[in-house]
């Protein structure tokens, strides 16, 4: 994008990129050419004509390269005959456009009353009234009435179900195109298309299930018009009631930008409640787009079932006490077990939160015990050292960058980074996927790796040792920055490798990312699995740099927080192992989610959970702590690329509910802690001051924004759609030790024992975006998407075991035993139940483990 | 009288291959690939001027002499979707003189050293299609289509596609996306089928018509200046007139281009029926502009050029014939109906136009008519024509337009006389 154009804009000249689409130019100055049907992150389509221009180029002498010139002295202009459409073209050194001529005002005037003939112009009732771009485009350019005869309007159906989550209004849909190409080319889901022709062109769904796609709801923002609307928000409220909220999204490591639309709503005893979420533009996080969890996902913060007040067991009952009585009684729990006290923080903990956890716990003694859940992955170290580079933009990737996706299946865990990886690899990225079974992202390549569970490392181990035999990696950095390489080398001397094409894809790439997840690891293997990624990032010297570097696909949406701020999945394991007499929990469930760990915290002599519903764990507790939802409170998330971001208050109180920071920096005070602070920003303040890496990251910086570039989400609505503009911050992401040249970096082999084959069946959990875990649950509007609890087979182990697809079977782990039933899709490795995550709310084995699994006869 | 095309005419038999062998069949690919360098090929076809037949007249070498030289794959695509009213020529090239065709498709895959050959057939040429495939049979096991060709080394196979009944799928890049699999609308353009990026899978392709591409064995066999000696400079060689409508002998002629009207009328197709007075012409289907029946254009030579001077398009070549009893309202409102019923809808000026005029229409048929519709007439072509995304939009305002100047008198009839229908209704 360092090349610059020279051209004429209305008789103007202005310097832009070279080669950008001409309206993204004129919006770069300001000048406006109204759209319908171009999108800046979709390939123009032509089809409603909206943009007509004047258009010419400055006419060149073939022999001097000079213009040619007008006896004026001004350049002499070769205009096509008839209009052309301004978003089919890309700007050059000479383009020559006139956007407001009457010729163009009178086309613009014409296609405005050509499209408003057959639209029904019920904007009264429509909810994209108030922020529609048809409404502005036609108060702007439009006819001031139209010469069409009323009754010969079409009609057309006007609720039309694409699915339980979108509505069609075939009547308002003015056939741009919009919807169908997020979906075909943006997406790759065969989900939308048009049906018929002429004026009968319509939209219809064409997947079983309908509109079968995670993406569904970014369609109904980058629809120009009211044609397509959600479940969740139609007819809720008028654009102009809301007040938009910047929000980040709690379900994932992405950390999407979020808008939360908000109103004083009677549905909500008059208090400010969610109308609805929205994208927000972050071109370095989500872009413009989110997944239908973090849009429709919201409902949690203001469940009916909500824990409302601090309650304490008394003789079996819960018996409701207030504020001051449970910071006593903690306060006095945590002096008398100060020795055997453990602390393990949830996923969606603020960093906030997770600060005033810490204060507290180090009241208690210099050292405690601080674990963070879920306890699946690990590798703090690793992503200081060669996390992803600063300023990285997914959006840019192309042909110069490999994608490693290890372990994951990150459509179901991280859906944007899906979106993303899907769109380089259209970009021609060289995606190359690893894991022991099919994902949805194996169909975006050809480099598809599929390892037997426990080979992990293996692959990677053995890629590192292909770089090394085509001699890939990197002398500089070796020689001067990295410790422990000829250990390393040592290791793999000899090592096999059984994927060379796919480490060539790796090794012959400008540069290369890693997304790391943990699928079939245990804790102890991730570690190895996260050192031996780094091992490879290091020697071929893809570290420190924008778009290199590792990616952790964590299990929440601040686990990266967590571990900054000293908590470590490591001490959870051994908080399991060794437990303590006392828990005190803030926002996890681990009774739900490890039956282990539901077992030790049954024998804890006391347990303080922080929880917004009567979770599992909860259930377990001596006292329970109402926290505040994302929603009602403030606080700052830290993403998987280590992006710290802010969040807002969207919401009015629910109950007694307080923010975690306040809870525990109260009760702290009662131990002659400090006293608490008086907002969020000052906590913040204060991790500023004792996390190096957070330094300089106080809330004003955080809320700092710029112009991005597509300017897609302005309030002006230039590219027709809704408005996602960024008014709440970018966020600011810390640097990786990487990116300090005097920085040492460190290697060492990477090994994991591979476990026999024994000829049992092992578990593997997996991951599922839609699931029923607390915060989702209560978002009654997504159920239908969330699946009855199942587990995958081997056909051929089905075959052994007599079961076939649907049959309910009973599967023992060690203690447990679960009925459920079975799928035979082709998915499942042999030797290998898949088992997805909170499906079912009974006990769940968490980790890799043997199992057996029986046909139930009905 | 030669028949370069319709040589059954002569030759009942010549579908077959051996009667099309027998009488110098395939002599112009077997020449080409022996004899002639690819280049040379386009030089030949662009000296004999050929003009497309498919409706535009566009030069058929120089449109071959775009495929990009350093294309790794090319595509020849025949366009066989002849659904233009009253075009029904290239049925009768296909069954009737079908291996002339596939030669000429071969010829021009030689040239650009096409990969391989789709013939995209409308869908109603079902039964057309499935004979064209034994016809390539016959011709693949001649060793004449299909891998190592005449043993030069050169693979190149032909495949036939039937579309399912769209006209908007004869416009050569919603064919292409139709070809493909894809919704059949038409593509932005640049780029253009020739160029990277716009054709058949998105590599460079020729599209052409079936009757174009029978020209072509006889251009290589005898030469350009052989072919440049029929019909005029600008528009040479022979052209089939689809005649129909009101007329003695509907049917097709080939006749050389530069023979008037008059002639192709009168003394080919034996003049208007019932021998009545001829009103007005159609020379290109729907899609063309009408011509009323002058003087001045039945002496006019049948040319691009002249057809083009007088104010319409020799096109494809359709010529629909309509006598001194014909309605021109009724007539026009039918091919608005027409282009109503066949616009693929994807750009608004042509989806909400043909609709708009296409109620007009109707209400002045039901004799309800207003001064405003009439105003409108004249209003929503201009707002269709020149800023659509293909040529259908254009196309579609013709009718309209055209008998609007030529026969503004009998709209005004349905306007104005009660004995149309009532009184004009309340315009806005
Ligand atoms: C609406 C529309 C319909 C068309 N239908 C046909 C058709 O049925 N057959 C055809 O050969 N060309 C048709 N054409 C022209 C093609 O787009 C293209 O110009 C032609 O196939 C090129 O072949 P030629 O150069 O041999 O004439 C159509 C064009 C338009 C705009
Ligand atoms: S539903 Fe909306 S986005 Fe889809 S084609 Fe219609 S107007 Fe465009
Ligand atoms: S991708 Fe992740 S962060 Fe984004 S909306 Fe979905 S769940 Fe939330
Ligand atoms: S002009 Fe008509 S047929 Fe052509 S693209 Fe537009 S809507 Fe389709
Ligand atoms: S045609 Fe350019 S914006 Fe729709």
């Amino acid at each position: 994008m360092t090349k610059t154009a020279t051209i004429m804009i209305d008789d103007q000249t202005y310097q832009v990129p070279d080669g950008i689409n001409l309206v993204d130019a004129a919006k770069l100055h300001g000048i406006t050419i109204p759209v319908f049907c171009y999108h800046p992150k979709m390939e123009s389509v032509g089809m409603c004509r909206m943009c007509l221009v004047e258009l010419g180029s400055i006419s060149v002498n073939r022999d001097t390269g000079e213009p040619d010139l007008n006896d004026d002295g001004s350049p002499v202009v070769r205009w096509f005959p008839k209009l052309q459409t301004a978003c089919t073209q890309t700007v050059r050194d000479g383009t020559v456009v006139r956007t407001s001529t009457a010729q163009v005002l009178e086309a613009r005037d014409n296609i405005l009353e050509f499209i408003l003939t057959s639209h029904p112009l019920d904007c009264p009732i429509c909810d994209k009234g108030g922020e529609c771009p048809l409404q502005n485009l036609t108060m702007a350019y439009g006819p001031g009435r139209s010469n069409f005869i009323y009754d010969d309007k079409l009609h057309l159906d006007k609720h039309v179900p694409l699915g339980e989550l979108i509505y069609l209004d075939r009547e308002r849909c003015i056939q741009c195109a919009r919807c169908t190409r997020f979906c075909d080319e943006l997406v790759g889901d065969d989900v939308l298309a048009f049906h018929e022709r002429g004026r009968s062109l319509q939209i219809v769904t064409i997947s079983d299930p309908p509109f079968d796609t995670k993406f569904s709801g970014n369609t109904t923002d980058i629809c120009p018009v009211g044609a397509l609307t959600t479940a969740d928000f139609r007819f809720g409220a008028r654009p102009w009631e809301l007040d938009e909220v910047p929000t980040i999204c709690p379900h994932c490591p992405v950390g999407c930008n979020l808008s939360a639309s908000t109103r004083i709503d009677r549905d909500f005893g008059g208090k400010k409640m969610i109308k609805r979420i929205m994208p927000r533009q972050n071109e370095l996080v989500n872009e413009i787009w989110t997944c239908d969890k973090g849009r429709f996902g919201h409902h949690h913060s203001r469940a009916a079932d909500r824990l409302q007040h601090p309650m304490m067991r008394q003789g079996g009952e819960w018996v409701k006490i207030d504020w001051a009585t449970a910071y006593h009684q903690i306060a006095s729990k945590l002096k008398k077990y100060a020795d055997s006290a453990g602390f393990l923080a949830g996923p969606t903990l603020s960093n906030e939160d997770l600060w005033e956890l810490r204060q507290l716990a180090e009241l208690t003694g210099d050292t405690p015990r601080l674990g963070v859940w879920p306890a699946a992955m690990t590798g703090a170290g690793v992503v200081a050292q060669v996390g992803i580079g600063v300023n990285t933009r997914l959006q840019d990737v192309g042909p110069e960058t490999a994608i490693l996706v290890i372990a994951s299946d990150l459509e179901e865990e991280a859906p944007i980074w899906w979106l993303q990886i899907k769109q380089a690899a259209d970009r021609g990225a060289a995606v190359v996927v690893a894991n022991a079974r099919e994902t949805k992202l194996d169909r975006v390549t050809h480099t598809v790796v599929h390892y037997d569970y426990g080979d992990a490392v293996a692959v990677l181990n053995s890629f590192a040792a292909r770089a090394r035999s085509r001699r890939k990696t990197s002398k500089a950095l070796l020689d001067n920055r990295v410790d422990g390489y000829d250990d390393l080398a040592a290791g793999l001397k000899g090592t096999r490798v059984p994927f060379a094409d796919a480490a060539d894809v790796l090794l012959d790439a400008e540069n290369v990312i890693v997304f790391a997840g943990a699928e079939g690891l245990t804790l102890d293997q991730h570690r190895e699995l996260m050192q031996a990624a780094a091992n490879l990032l290091i020697i071929t010297g893809h570290v420190g740099r924008q778009n290199n570097g590792l990616v952790p696909v964590w299990p929440g949406a601040n686990v990266q927080g967590a571990l900054d701020i000293g908590f470590s999945p490591e001490t959870t394991a051994s908080l399991i192992d060794e437990p303590p007499a006392m828990w005190f929990i803030g926002g996890a469930d681990p009774a739900a989610d490890d039956s282990q760990a539901a077992h030790v915290l049954a024998n804890a002599e006391f347990v303080v959970v922080g929880a917004q519903f009567m979770t599992a764990t909860a259930a377990q507790a001596d006292i329970i702590l109402p926290r505040q939802s994302f929603a009602e409170r403030e606080g700052t998330y830290t993403n998987g690329m280590r992006r710290v971001q802010r969040f807002y208050a969207a919401q009015g109180p629910v109950g007694d509910a307080l923010p975690d920071w306040t809870i525990y920096a109260q009760i702290g005070a009662r131990l002659k802690g400090p006293k608490p602070p008086v907002s969020a920003a000052a906590v913040m303040r204060a991790i500023t001051q004792h996390v190096p890496r957070y330094a300089g990251m106080g809330y004003s910086s955080l809320a700092h924004v710029e112009a991005q570039f597509p300017d897609v989400g302005g309030d002006d609505l230039y590219y027709g759609g809704t408005a996602y503009a960024n008014h709440g911050g970018l966020g600011v992401q810390w640097a990786t030790d990487a990116e300090d040249d005097s920085a040492r970096l460190v290697v060492r082999p990477a090994q994991i024992e591979k476990p026999e084959k024994s000829g049992d069946l092992c578990i593997v959990p997996v991951r599922l975006l839609y699931d029923r875990g607390p915060l989702f649950e209560p978002s009654d509007i997504m159920h239908q998407r969330v699946p009855e609890p199942y587990l995958e087979l081997n056909s051929q182990d089905a075959a052994h075991l007599s079961i076939a697809d649907g049959d309910r079977v009973m599967v023992t782990a060690g203690e447990i035993q679960i009925e459920t039933a079975a799928r035979v899709n082709g998915h499942a490795p042999e030797g290998v139940v898949l088992w997805p995550r909170r499906l079912a709310h009974g006990p769940a084995p968490a980790l890799f483990s043997a199992c057996s699994v029986q046909k139930i006869e009905e | 009288m030669i028949h370069i095309l319709l040589r059954d005419l002569e030759i009942p038999d010549i579908w077959q291959f051996d009667t099309y062998t027998a009488n110098g069949g395939y002599d112009g690919l077997k020449k080409a690939v022996h004899d002639l360098s690819p280049a040379e090929t386009i030089q030949i076809v662009m000296d004999s001027n050929l003009r497309g037949r498919g409706g535009a007249g566009f030069s058929t070498g120089r449109k071959w002499s775009f495929i990009p030289k350093d294309a790794e794959t090319t595509y020849v695509v025949v366009n066989a979707d002849e659904s233009e009213p009253g075009t029904f020529k290239d049925r009768q090239l296909l069954e009737k003189n079908p291996h002339q065709v596939i030669e000429g498709a071969m010829l021009a895959a030689y040239a650009i050293q096409a990969a391989a050959v789709y013939v995209y057939c409308r869908g109603e040429f079902w039964d057309l299609a499935h004979a064209l495939e034994d016809r390539i049979e016959e011709a693949r096991q001649a060793n004449l289509v299909g891998d190592d060709i005449l043993g030069t080394g050169w693979d190149c196979d032909v495949h036939v596609h039937l579309g399912a009944g769209a006209y908007i799928c004869g416009e050569e890049s919603a064919l292409l996306n139709s070809l493909q699999g894809l919704l059949g609308q038409p593509r932005v353009r640049p780029p253009f089928p020739a160029q990277m990026g716009g054709g058949l899978y998105y590599q460079p392709t020729v599209v052409n018509n079936v009757e174009t591409l029978a020209n072509v064995p006889w251009i290589i066999v005898n030469g350009a200046d052989a072919y440049k000696k029929i019909g005029t400079p600008e528009s040479p060689g022979t052209k089939i007139f689809c005649v129909s409508g009101h007329v003695a002998k509907p049917g097709n002629y080939e006749i050389p281009l530069g023979l008037t009207f008059r002639e192709l009328i009168y003394d080919h197709a034996g003049g208007i029926l019932n021998g009545k007075r001829l009103k007005a012409i159609l020379p290109s289907g729907a899609s063309g502009p009408v011509l009323k029946a002058t003087d001045e254009v039945l002496d006019a030579p049948l040319t691009y050029e002249s057809v083009a001077a007088l104010g319409s398009t020799l096109g494809s070549a359709s010529f629909i014939l309509m006598d001194e009893d014909t309605d021109m309202v009724w007539a026009a409102a039918k091919m608005i109906h027409f282009f109503k019923d066949e616009s693929c809808g994807k750009c608004t000026p042509c989806r909400e136009g043909t609709y708009w005029l296409d109620k007009i229409y109707a209400r002045l048929l039901r004799g309800e008519g207003t001064a405003h519709d009439l105003e409108m007439l004249e209003k929503v072509p201009n707002q269709i024509a020149g800023v659509t995304l293909c040529a259908l939009g254009d196309f579609a305002v013709n009718p309209v337009l055209a008998t609007l100047e030529h026969f503004r008198d009998e709209y005004e009839q349905y306007i104005h006389q009660p004995e149309f229908g009532p009184e004009p209704a309340q315009a806005l």
